[in-house]
């Protein structure tokens, strides 16, 4: 069993969102991520799946160290992440990268292609002259981004937003780190694209051995790319295993309610249906108990409102929060 | 940078500014403000290059020391004075062209001044936040808030006659506040985007972000704002000289209309009052039009970057 | 789903198109040149049911629906072709006329129109006001009624009708902006991905909603995305875009059963599913071709791996597999 590469140990962040003015909102926490514990282990794509605002994009930020938690602790290779200053930090920047959304903002506007996909190299004094001019070239080749010669000069407005994101990947893996935060690197991005950029990342898995953490809010972008899957839900993991497993046998109520919503595509018959989901909210119940307690059909209302399910092993490798994981629960089992 | 033969990069650069460059101007001169602007500009430009001519036929149209020998006192125009003499005989049109180079040169260097200074402290500013952007903006209030005219007459008071690379001194260490706030806000909502963080995430230096990431986005909103700067350095260096605190030794628009002030000239001697002033004002105006002609290039431009 | 199935696509039935396009070309002028982004499309609808365009991103989907509204942005035009509402000529209305249409028969839910509703507004105001700029005679109070039940039907608790819209989710601004789209009764509702931006749970119901709003008030529907799966869960009939062509139009089981461009079924293989077995998804190689100076042939030539030398040189015909069912490719049937 290969060893985990990366730890996240209890890790919490909340944002202080400043009231706004015209809006009556009153300055607030935003609990963006909760008590979450996961290992990703060396060399595998570990998906990290949810809704918008769940949380993905946080986690990510935490492990590239562009922001703190405020309690818990990430390591990277034992090395945790909150001592790292310095030489040290910088050290941690060249081996774990990061590759954002937005395909059109993730790139300096000014900056030519060539000048984008250099500067970590620069930065890391990694190589010069002509060799560096060779690796820049490679690099953007690998991508599927060629002749290279025809794209280095260009800016980013010439280039489509696929494009621009196989510049952005350059531009990670240019370094060879050994991790890699990918945040929903397709969702601006055209099918078509996406199953590109999904081949570019095994491709360069392959290549490099590098272990990956893919955030995406598509289960079956996740079926596709992931070896192990982490559904996350308003900060808290709700569910953690194999791809396969996750989606095919999806223990978690909110998980199941995922795949219920998916669009079938016409293979209706294929793929059971869960019903976990109230089709209305509960009403006047405050959140102190299971985040999911609000939309979930199978719900105790003593035990669920009340408690926080914590993620506990119901098998090997397979972790699920939830008082009634599977068929049993509370007020209904598997949909009719 | 390393170009092969295979690339060169450098004059892709090149080529890639100016298309932006061209781009600009051809929106830029179909604009009503920036063809007026750019006309009077052009006009004002050719007097400052004229100012070197007149001198040079005779050493009477010397503007400051020159002297008509035949005249001692303030005449109307006539052929060999075009825009007649001043109380001891000197040449009116001289020094007007030479009031234009001195326009220019105080304008655009005070204002080059105010906006370095200003983008340089809005930029860490707005990229340092916490504490040192407290403390340089606290600075940047306390001197927004001090007039510039008064301290520049109380400083003037203290040393007497001001040098005029003094004034312009002067004027680029007291205006660069209103510059430096709109750049530390341009520089706030860049330090947002995704690219800055992805420098960061590549490794990259503060001093590197800030000059390599941030300052390609800030220019054009700096030389936009240098535009408006020389139109107030300019008003400021002639409130000075009408004033009698300006440079002696030159001969600004600002030192013309204080002569003619000074010597009693003022409702007698339309052809000596009129000029300078008309021209203060047409250089400003012509400044200030250009700015807003820059404006609405620079604004759609800065706007489809943000989409893009 | 019965209901729904039968008779799909059927040009022959005997309901009567309520619109039907023939031959519509609409493009931009710009810098480059004259860009057709909407070249020669030809479709129908009854009323009833739905059309759901697919195609990647710049293939001219939107165009299609603004040219409908009658909304193209200054430096669009139509080049050709008719687009016949009820039997009228779209095309050649004059402005007003079209104002007339616009709402009262045909309504639009743009683009991220969610972010379109006036912040500062409270959302019945907004809805009514759309009421009453278009039957400028309703009492107020009766107008607010009319949103009242507007807001029944598509799922909106009524007592947040008073709110203002950035108290709403994202989902139950997309459900209010349906609500503006259903006031005026319209007969067709273009949607022009109406779901893009929202989660997909919010999507799901949305998208049900819109189902069984269609199915309750038999109106015709044309739904626009990129997003095949979305498409192929809403619409009864599907036309396949690309690169300003129409390349695949039919019923829904035909097109995505049975795909004959080789442009959909690329599509189909770069699709992700969770059904099914796990299969490699095959990108789609190479780029769109410039719609300013597009190939003389088949525009999908240069990234299909079936392509003979015939098909970059000429324009391929139309060929109908099924009366339900055509597809726009010379070598569709080789295979
Ligand atoms: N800088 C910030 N200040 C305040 N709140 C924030 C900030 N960044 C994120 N949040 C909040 O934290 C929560 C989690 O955000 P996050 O960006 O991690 O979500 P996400 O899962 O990546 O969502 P998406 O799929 O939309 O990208 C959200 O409620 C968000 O509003
Ligand atoms: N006002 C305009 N002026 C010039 N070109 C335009 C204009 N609007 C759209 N286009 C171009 O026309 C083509 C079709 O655009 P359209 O918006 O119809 O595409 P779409 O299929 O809706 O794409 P998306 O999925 O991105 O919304 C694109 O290439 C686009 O760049
Ligand atoms: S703990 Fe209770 S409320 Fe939470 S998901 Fe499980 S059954 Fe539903
Ligand atoms: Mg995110
Ligand atoms: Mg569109």
């Amino acid at each position: 069993m290969p060893e985990p590469i990366l730890k996240l140990e209890e890790v919490s962040k909340t944002y202080r969102t400043k009231g706004s003015m015209f809006g009556g909102r009153a300055a607030g926490l935003v609990k963006a991520l909760q008590c979450v514990s996961l290992e990703v282990l060396k060399g595998e794509i570990f998906g990290l799946v949810g809704e918008s605002g769940s949380g993905k994009t946080t986690a990510g930020r935490l492990i590239v160290k562009l922001e703190s938690p405020e309690s818990g602790r990430v390591l990277l290779n034992g090395e945790v992440l909150s001592t790292l200053r310095g030489r040290r930090l910088k050290a941690y920047r060249r081996r774990v990268q990061m590759i954002f959304q937005d395909p059109y903002q993730s790139l300096n506007p000014q900056l030519s292609i060539y000048e984008s996909v250099v500067e970590p190299i620069t930065i890391h004094r990694l190589a010069a002259g002509r060799e560096r001019m060779e690796r820049v070239l490679s690099m953007i080749q690998t991508v599927g981004l060629s002749p290279p010669e025809s794209f280095v000069n260009r800016y980013p407005h010439q280039l489509s937003g696929g494009q621009r994101q196989r510049v952005a990947i350059a531009r990670a893996m240019v370094l060879e780190p050994d991790f890699v935060v990918a945040d929903e690197p397709t969702s601006m991005l055209d099918a078509s694209y996406s199953a590109k950029i999904f081949n570019i990342i095994l491709e360069m898995r392959k290549r490099f051995g590098i272990t990956i953490l893919f955030i995406t809010h598509s289960l079956a972008a996740a079926r596709y790319l992931c070896d192990r899957i982490a559904v996350i839900y308003r900060g808290h993991l709700m569910e953690v295993g194999t791809a396969a497993e996750v989606i095919h046998h999806p223990l978690h109520p909110y998980t199941r309610a995922l795949i219920d919503a998916l669009p079938k595509f016409g293979l209706a018959e294929q793929i059971p249906r869960y019903n976990t989901l109230l089709e209305e909210e509960r009403a006047g119940v405050e959140a102190v108990g299971c985040p999911f307690f609000m939309r979930c059909r199978k719900a105790h209302r003593t035990q669920c409102g009340r408690e926080v399910p914590g993620l506990e092993p119901v098998g090997p490798g397979r972790f699920v929060a939830c008082f009634f994981p599977g068929n049993g629960g509370g007020a209904g089992g598997k949909g009719s | 940078m390393d170009n092969g033969e295979r690339f060169d990069t450098s004059r892709m650069k090149r080529s890639h500014w100016a298309a932006h460059f061209l781009e600009g101007w051809s929106v830029f001169i179909q604009n009503p403000l920036g063809k007026a602007g750019v006309g009077l500009l052009i006009l004002f430009g050719l007097m400052a290059a004229a100012s070197v001519i007149p001198p040079w036929i005779d050493p009477m149209y010397r503007p400051m020391t020159g002297v008509d020998p035949e005249i001692v006192r303030s005449v109307g125009p006539s052929l060999k004075h075009w825009l007649g003499t001043d109380f001891m005989g000197r040449d009116l049109f001289s020094q007007l062209l030479a009031g234009a180079r001195i326009a220019f040169m105080v304008g655009v260097s005070a204002a080059f001044m105010t906006v370095v200074l200003g983008t340089a402290i809005g930029m860490t500013a707005g990229y340092m936040g916490r504490t040192v952007d407290t403390l340089l903006m606290r600075l940047a209030d306390i001197i927004m808030v001090m007039p510039t005219l008064l301290f520049v007459l109380m400083l003037a008071a203290l040393f007497g006659q001001l040098n005029i690379w003094t004034i312009v001194l002067i004027i680029g260490l007291f205006r660069w506040p209103g510059v430096s706030r709109v750049i530390r806000s341009q520089t706030l909502s860049l330090k947002q985007r995704p690219f800055i963080e992805a420098a960061r995430v590549a490794g990259a230096s503060h001093l590197r972000i800030i000059f390599r990431h941030i300052m390609p986005n800030v220019l054009p909103l700096s030389f936009l704002y240098m535009t408006f700067r020389v139109t107030s350095a300019i008003t400021i260096e002639a409130a000075l000289a009408f004033l009698g605190f300006g440079d002696p030794g030159t001969v600004s628009w600002g030192m013309m209309l204080q002569w003619v002030w000074k010597t009693g000239h003022m409702f007698k001697a339309p052809y000596w009052l009129l000029p300078p002033g008309i021209c203060i004002s047409l250089i400003t105006l012509s400044f200030y039009m250009l700015g807003r002609a820059m404006d609405e290039v620079l604004d759609p431009r800065l706007r489809k970057e943000e989409d893009a | 789903m019965n209901a729904r199935t039968a008779g799909t696509g059927n040009r022959n039935s005997e309901a009567e198109d309520l619109l039907e396009v023939e031959d519509l070309s609409v493009g931009y002028r710009t810098k480059r040149g004259f860009m057709r982004a909407v070249d020669g499309i030809s479709f129908s609808l009854k009323k009833g049911r739905s059309l759901g365009l697919v195609g990647e991103s710049g293939c001219g989907k939107t165009t299609v629906g603004m040219t409908l509204m009658g909304l193209l942005p200054p430096n669009g035009e139509v080049r050709g072709g008719r687009i016949l509402f009820k039997g009228e000529d779209l095309v050649q209305k004059t402005e007003e006329e079209m104002q007339r249409l616009r709402w009262n028969e045909i309504a639009m839910i743009f683009q991220a129109a969610m972010n379109a509703l006036n912040p500062v507004q409270r959302v019945e105001k907004q809805i009514a006001e759309a009421i009453l700029t278009h039957a400028p005679d309703l009492p107020e109070e009766e107008a607010l009624r009319r949103v009242e039940g507007l807001f029944q039907m598509v799922n909106l608790p009524g007592e947040r009708m008073h709110d203002y819209p950035h108290q709403y989710s994202g989902g139950m601004k997309q459900r209010a902006i349906i609500a503006m789209a259903l006031a005026c009764n319209p007969d067709l509702i273009i949607a022009d991905e109406p779901t893009t931006a929202l989660d997909v749970i919010v999507q799901h119901q949305i998208l049900e909603e819109i189902k069984a709003l269609q199915d309750d008030l038999g109106i015709s529907l044309i739904f626009i995305s990129h997003d095949i799966s979305i498409v192929a869960d809403v619409s009864h009939d599907i036309g396949v875009m690309y690169a300003g062509q129409l390349v695949e139009y039919g019923s829904r089981e035909e097109v995505f059963g049975d795909p004959r461009h080789y442009y959909t079924r690329a599509l189909l293989a770069s699709y992700p599913t969770l059904a099914g077995e796990k299969r490699d998804l095959v990108p789609i190689p190479g780029e769109t071709p410039s719609l300013v100076a597009p190939p003389s042939g088949c525009r999908f030539c240069d990234r299909c791996d079936a392509a003979a030398e015939a098909c970059s040189l000429e324009r391929p015909d139309w060929l109908e597999i099924s009366p339900t069912h055509r597809v726009l490719c010379a070598r569709c049937l080789s295979s």
